[in-house]
């Protein structure tokens, strides 16, 4: 029932369309399960097995057509899906600053947990001490980074989930490369600078890039998994 | 004449195929019958079907994502159930379904109250 043609030509449109996997598995079932329901009324009608298939198919028309209808219900039926200029053009200039801020946060409270803001004086002090200072140094610049490969991921994440095409990934991907190499941040004893450059600041742009190439291999393994499973 | 439900947007549906004025019908229909029972996908696009004396028609295969939607939704839940030998996903209602069910219905009812009264001319 699930190695049909139609059916073989709909999972194999799905895919190609972005739907993610869950998705198509569910969607391919469910479909095979109403292609098998039209059947058994054709053959109740008195059609042989053949005419009932072909009855079936007909009802459910092109099988390329019908799973892009089913992405394209699939795309609308979430926020990322309707407004996909804002979800993936606008809001990942303005995630970048928010996680970067919530991550110095983190690393705020993670130093105030272990004494240091109890004291300020101690925080002057292990300003001034190098090794310290080294440490507040990879920490500030670990969140930077950390904060732009996670912004990055979470785009590449919701366009998958949305079954948007990978050039919304792209997109995301390409306006956070473009504002972290634009973008810096200096720490130095008692100081901490953020602003924007016109020096590219390559490894800042390049983090994005690594991140949707990973994400993009990940989904090639996955759908080359999907693929021999169903080839089974 | 058969009206395709084809569901094109989920928020808006029908928007692009159908009349403004039936945006929120398939969801009203849709509920409408799984407050009755649990039912599978064919069973819901034959009863909207045969239900409707065959004015509304959803496009066959269509109404999963649909009911997908509504299930992300919590207004439905669904069940893989084998049934006389074939297994199927049955959707039921849940209680967050029968409360938006209230609230459509209720509008369905003013709007269909409202345009009754402008076709028989009652306030002419």
């Amino acid at each position: 029932m699930l190695n049909t043609d139609f059916i073989k030509q709909l999972r194999c449109q799905l895919v190609n369309l972005g739907c993610p996997i869950a998705r198509v598995r569910r969607l391919v079932r469910e479909v095979a399960d109403h292609r098998e329901d039209l059947k058994q009324a054709a053959l109740s009608d008195g059609l042989s097995e053949s005419a009932a298939e072909i009855h079936a198919d007909t009802l459910l028309g092109n099988p390329l057509e019908l799973a892009e209808r089913l992405t394209m219900a699939l795309r609308q039926s979430s926020w990322w899906g309707r407004h996909s200029i804002i979800g993936f053009c606008v809001l990942p200039l303005l995630a970048v600053p928010v996680l970067w801020s919530l991550l110095m946060f983190l690393s705020l409270w993670l130093a105030f947990a272990i004494g240091y803001a109890l004291d300020q004086n101690r925080l002057h002090v292990a300003a001034d001490n190098p090794a310290n200072f080294h440490h507040m140094f990879l920490v500030v610049h670990g969140a930077d980074c950390l904060a732009i490969a996670l912004v990055t991921l979470l785009f590449c994440w919701l366009a998958r989930r949305s079954a948007l095409s990978f050039k919304w990934t792209v997109t995301a991907c390409v306006i956070c490369s473009l504002y972290a190499m634009f973008s810096w941040i200096r720490i130095a004893p008692h100081s901490l600078t953020l602003g924007l450059t016109l020096t590219p600041q390559w490894f800042r742009f390049a983090t994005p890039l690594a991140v949707v190439a990973m994400a993009y291999a990940f989904q090639w393994r996955t759908v080359c998994r999907f693929d021999k499973e169903v080839a089974v | 004449m058969l009206t395709h439900l084809t569901v094109i947007g989920i928020v808006a549906a029908m928007k692009k195929t159908n009349p403004s004025f039936l945006n929120g019908v398939p969801e009203l229909l849709v509920l409408r019958l799984l407050s009755r029972r649990e039912m599978y996908g064919y069973q819901i696009v034959e009863e909207i079907r045969t239900q409707t004396g065959e004015t509304l028609s959803f496009g066959e295969g269509c109404i999963y994502p649909y009911l997908h939607y509504l299930e992300a939704e919590k207004q439905v839940s669904s069940q893989r159930r084998a049934v006389d030998g074939r297994s199927r996903n049955y959707y039921k209602l849940t209680p967050r379904g029968r409360k938006r069910l209230g609230e459509l219905t209720t509008e369905w009812k003013r709007v269909t109250t409202g345009i009754s009264s402008l076709m028989e001319g009652q306030h002419a």
